[in-house]
């Protein structure tokens, strides 16, 4: 059976001005995601990870080179049209959570169902919410919430609109070993079961073996870690 | 629309939405109340002249008026009323008395009330009828030069009339110029028989006219262009008489007050829609990365701008209306007459005032927000792409046009805008320097006062910003109280509670003493006697009147008529010389005529004096206060120039009221004295200037209050950076005190430096205040230097140090999770 190709990356190259002048973060960087695979992007601290996984999630944009999404150039399109094909393929998991305050643990999972207009918007959000473990905090705010069930609150947000590629960036980066731990099977578990692709930057080398593959970020430029 | 709404609604707790609507409703209902006090304080005062006129309009002429002049005032349902004014002898059996009287419609006074007695020298009741045809009213003057009461008959030319009531006060006296002779009044009916009005006659004839503002200005309009030299058209709050001038220079306070409050207003709007975009920018970034596209964000938020103006306007204007409701009940127990109801059609401007509010300070920032890069969510120090100069120079326009819109003109919004631009500029500078040397004075150092000083300097941008807005509002404070203060000041100097209120006119030199001599005993308090000749300026520098000024050109007031000349050998009371030697042997000349014939020192002057001529030159010039009540003249002549022509002599008199019986009693020992009296009319100023300086001070105190609530949000804004700090020193081991010291220490810099600036501030702006819009004298304001910093560490620190009090109070480890 053919694989569809998810994300593919060709000549990428990033460079951001500075006060001290140009700097170049990514160089030359090739690379293709199977549908359905699992990615690891490690490295040191300033090796460019977080930058391409916002590149590979069109949340910026590349100064030179292509990537595409599901055949969708990112390079070519404005933020309007990026917008678009994040809510339609991409969902996203943060080191540190990123949950709206003022807005309780269901609304936080109901919004990207409700961005896309979802009238079911309420009873899937349950749904994921007891998948993480969550039922009995439904109406909780993040402030009342701990750090793991923050983060589980924050995996049930980005399985809501059903992406085909999740990007995760640290995941684990700021809880304890026992909640990492729960996160990370809840994170495998969710990421089978729906089929879907997932690309994390982690600094965790545990987390980055349970991975499919395994890419090292290295001043700019990439290299895959054979095992 | 229904997400944009669901969104908004979550979004309201956390406050951030409230803190935007509340300060849409404090700029809506601040400018709403001030906008619709000012226009009942408006309608008050007009109605108030109004009674002095009689009538709303009213238009005086020389001869008698085309009778398409009442059919027009008609056709535009204007109710209206006459007046003929003439002087007669009226005669009771032998006795016989020069006297002012008028003949009125039945329809007169159209506003107001005749003030009239049943007892000789009584104080009045009301009367809003006129006199029936057959009957007359009687000055108690009149009555007692005549000798007669009430019940007895007199004679006015053919027509006899039976006398039933004594004169108090005629409504409309004092629109007419002041007369001499004592005063009657009759109906108009009864003019026809009495035949006294012949061709040739001196008559004045007033048509009077009230009702709708717009009608009354359509009138005028028609009027206005048909009008001769010998015709006037009246309003009550003419430029150029005292009323109209005081209540000028209110309205130009309150118009400041307001124009200040709109700039509050928008500081206020400014800040509550940056504390919102601030907090909101983590949230649009988020939403970014969940597929929301721009166009979307920008649907949401035009939905929720609409939403907020909607409830935000309607609140506000809710709530000012209730505002200025209460600030006229509050007045009520103060002012003599009761407000008129405020009009609903000058709820636009608080209207206007919301909607420019959110286009020119929400929305350019909210564009802002949805410019924001998803990518924040990653590196969370992911500027925002835009032009910030940009949307100052938006915040900034939208603040120039509200001032436009709220006064009406250009002038005072420029000199404004310039005024904030140009403080904008020192406070940045001055503050730089402040904090920096502050911060250079403080390194390496750990006690509260080191962090507090070390902070400002760190935080220097928003630091300086809120130095900018801390050092405006307490500024817009200051202007308002020194404004008050000294337009206030100067109203009660113009008329102090003794300001004389008659004049005697007429008075034989061999009188003087007694007449004194009553006056004492009735303990009255009396200006110097000033001799009084007639005399009129013939020629200039040896060129004839009639040569320098042909017939058709408009002469100077000190040609125009035959002038009152005195001597005195001191400046009187409320004179200034402004150059030249009082006591020298010329002429000493009056400032504005001089200037209006274009006069100096030197210039010499022909005076026709009872058929002798006279030629001295001017030899001093000095300044009168024509407001003093004192009597005044153009020129005084040196006394060898006048002393051998027969002179009255004038003087001015303060009668308190229960003085005014036995004054008048004494003075019907005096029959060819003339007294004048100006006291219902100097009572009307001083009601209307005491109405109007309690209805300031509550003005100012609704603005201080709102500038205090902007002070409020302000110090909030920039809580949570505050907070935070102070949350990490607590963590970091630092005890309660020093944390309160520092936080102590930062506002209280903060307040000492925006306060000294703002008074620096404010006395400049005083000064053009008081020179270009007021036209007083400049005053130096030392309570301001006092004032300014007091309130700016009394105030921001007590603010600060309350909404703050959370870092002192709870664990440190809960603040750290909730910022």
């Amino acid at each position: 059976m053919m694989t569809n190709t998810a994300i593919k990356v060709s000549n990428l190259t990033h460079t951001v001005t500075s006060n001290t002048g140009d700097l170049t973060i990514l160089k030359g960087i090739n690379m293709e995601i199977k549908e359905g695979e699992s990615v690891a992007i490690v490295g040191s601290s300033g090796s460019g990870k977080s930058t391409l996984l916002g590149l590979l999630a069109g949340l910026d944009v590349n100064t030179s080179g292509d990537i595409s999404l599901y055949e969708h150039a990112f390079s070519s399109l404005d933020e309007e049209k990026r917008a678009l094909i994040r809510g339609q393929y991409v969902g996203f998991i943060f080191q540190s959570f990123h949950l709206l305050p003022s807005l309780q643990a269901i609304e936080n999972v109901m919004l990207p169902a409700e961005l896309k207009g979802d009238k079911d918007a309420r009873k899937k959000a349950e749904v994921l919410l007891d998948k993480v473990g969550l039922s009995h905090r439904l109406t909780h705010y993040p402030n009342q919430l701990s750090g793991g069930e923050q983060q589980r609150v924050a995996i049930a947000r980005a399985f809501a609109s059903s992406p085909k590629i999740l990007f995760a960036d640290e995941p684990t980066g700021n809880l304890d070993e026992e909640n990492g731990k729960i996160i990370i099977e809840l994170l495998f578990d969710l990421n089978q079961s729906q089929g879907t692709t997932l690309v994390m930057v982690t600094h965790d080398n545990q987390l980055a073996k349970q991975c499919s593959r395994q890419l090292i970020m290295s001043a700019g430029q990439l290299a895959e870690k054979t095992l | 629309m229904s997400f944009a709404l669901r969104l908004m609604l979550r979004d309201i707790r956390s406050g951030d939405i409230l803190t935007l609507v509340m300060a849409l409703i404090i700029s809506v209902s601040t400018v709403t109340s001030i906008g619709l006090f000012i226009d009942r304080l408006q309608l008050s005062f007009e109605q108030e002249s109004a009674n002095l006129l009689a009538a709303d309009r009213l238009i005086r002429s020389d001869g008698v008026m085309p009778v398409e002049w009442q059919k027009k005032a008609q056709n535009l349902s204007l109710k209206q009323a006459e007046r003929t004014s003439f002087t007669t002898m009226m005669f009771a059996g032998d006795t016989l008395q020069l006297t002012q009287m008028s003949a009125v419609t039945d329809s007169y006074p159209l506003k107001g009330a005749y003030l009239v007695d049943d007892t000789l020298f009584g104080t009045g009741k009301n009367s809003t009828e006129p006199p029936k045809p057959g009957q007359v009213w009687l000055s108690s003057r009149l009555a007692s030069l005549l000798n007669i009461a009430i019940g007895d008959q007199v004679e006015v030319g053919e027509a006899r009339f039976v006398v039933t009531k004594y004169l108090v006060r005629d409504p409309g006296s004092s629109a007419s110029s002041f007369s001499i002779s004592p005063r009657a009044v009759m109906n108009i009916a009864d003019l026809a028989a009495t035949q006294v009005i012949i061709p040739g006659s001196r008559v004045r004839y007033s048509l009077l006219l009230a009702g709708d503002r717009a009608a009354l200005n359509d009138y005028e309009d028609w009027i206005t262009p048909q009008l001769n030299d010998g015709q006037r058209w009246q309003t009550p709050t003419q430029k150029g008489n005292r009323i109209g001038d005081t209540i000028g220079k209110a309205e130009s306070f309150l118009l400041l007050a307001g124009t200040l409050a709109v700039v509050m207003s928008g500081v206020a709007m400014a800040l509550a829609s940056a504390r919102f975009v601030k907090r909101h920018l983590m949230q649009v970034a988020i939403l970014k990365t969940l597929g929301a596209t721009p166009r979307l964000l920008m649907g949401i938020f035009f939905v929720q701008l609409f939403i907020l103006f909607i409830v935000g306007a309607l609140v506000g204007l809710a709530a000012g209306w209730g505002i200025q409701g209460i600030i006229s009940s509050l007045l009520s127990g103060l002012m003599s007459t009761t407000l008129p109801e405020p009009s609903i059609s000058r709820l636009w401007l608080g209207l206007a005032t919301g909607f420019v509010s959110m286009l020119a300070f929400c929305l350019p920032l909210m564009l802002r927000l949805i410019n924001i890069s998803p990518l924040s969510v990653l590196q969370p120090s992911a500027k925002i792409e835009q032009n910030t100069l940009l949307i100052y120079c938006v915040g900034f326009a939208g603040m120039y046009g509200l001032m436009c819109l709220y006064t009406q003109g250009f002038l005072l919004p420029s000199i404004m805008t310039l005024a904030i631009a140009g403080i904008g500029i020192v406070v940045a500078g001055l503050g730089w320097l402040a904090f920096r040397l502050g911060r250079s004075l403080t390194s390496g150092a750990t006690s509260g006062w080191q962090i507090g000083l070390a902070s400002l300097y760190r935080r220097l941008i928003p630091n300086l910003f809120q130095l900018l807005i801390f050092t405006l509002i307490i500024m817009l404070g200051l202007i308002l109280v020194g404004v008050k203060s000294s337009l206030v000041a100067d109203w009660q100097q113009q008329l102090p509670d003794d300001a004389p209120n008659h004049y005697l006119f007429n008075v034989q030199v061999d009188q003087i003493d007694q007449i004194d001599k009553e006056t004492d005993q009735l303990g009255v308090i009396r200006s110097d006697w000033y001799p009084m000749v007639r005399g009129r300026v013939i020629s200039e520098n040896g060129k004839s009147i009639q040569e320098l000024y042909p017939e058709g050109t408009d002469e100077p007031d000190l040609y125009e008529r035959e002038l009152n000349l005195t001597w005195a050998s001191t400046l009187g009371k409320g004179n200034t010389l402004t150059s030249g030697d009082f006591t020298a042997d010329g002429l000493s000349i009056e400032q504005r005529v001089a200037e209006e014939a274009n006069l100096s020192i030197g210039d010499k002057l022909t005076i026709n004096i009872g058929g002798n001529i006279v030629t001295l030159p001017i030899t001093s010039v000095r300044t009168v206060d024509w407001g003093s009540m004192q009597p005044n003249f153009f020129l005084i002549l040196p006394k060898e120039a006048l002393q051998d022509y027969p002179a009255n002599f004038v003087s001015s008199l303060f009668i308190a009221d229960d003085n005014a019986q036995p004054f008048y009693k004494a003075m019907s020992q005096f029959p060819t004295v003339s007294i004048l009296n100006v006291g219902d009319i100097l009572k009307q100023i001083q009601t209307i200037i005491g109405q109007l300086s309690q209805a300031i001070q509550l003005v100012l105190l609704c603005i201080l209050s709102a500038g205090a609530l902007v002070l409020l949000a302000s110090v909030r804004s920039t809580l949570e950076e505050r907070l935070e700090e102070g949350a990490l020193l607590r963590v970091l081991g630092a005890r309660k005190t020093l944390v309160q010291q520092a936080l102590f220490v930062e506002f209280g810099a903060l307040g000492l430096f925006s306060g000294l600036i703002a008074a620096a501030g404010a006395e400049a702006c005083l000064y053009g205040l008081q020179v270009f819009v007021f036209k007083s004298p400049a005053s130096w304001h030392p309570l301001l230097w006092g004032l300014g910093p007091l309130i700016g560490i009394c105030v921001i620190c007590a603010i600060g140090i309350f909404a703050s009090r959370t870092v002192l109070k709870v664990p440190p480890m809960l603040l750290l999770r909730d910022l």
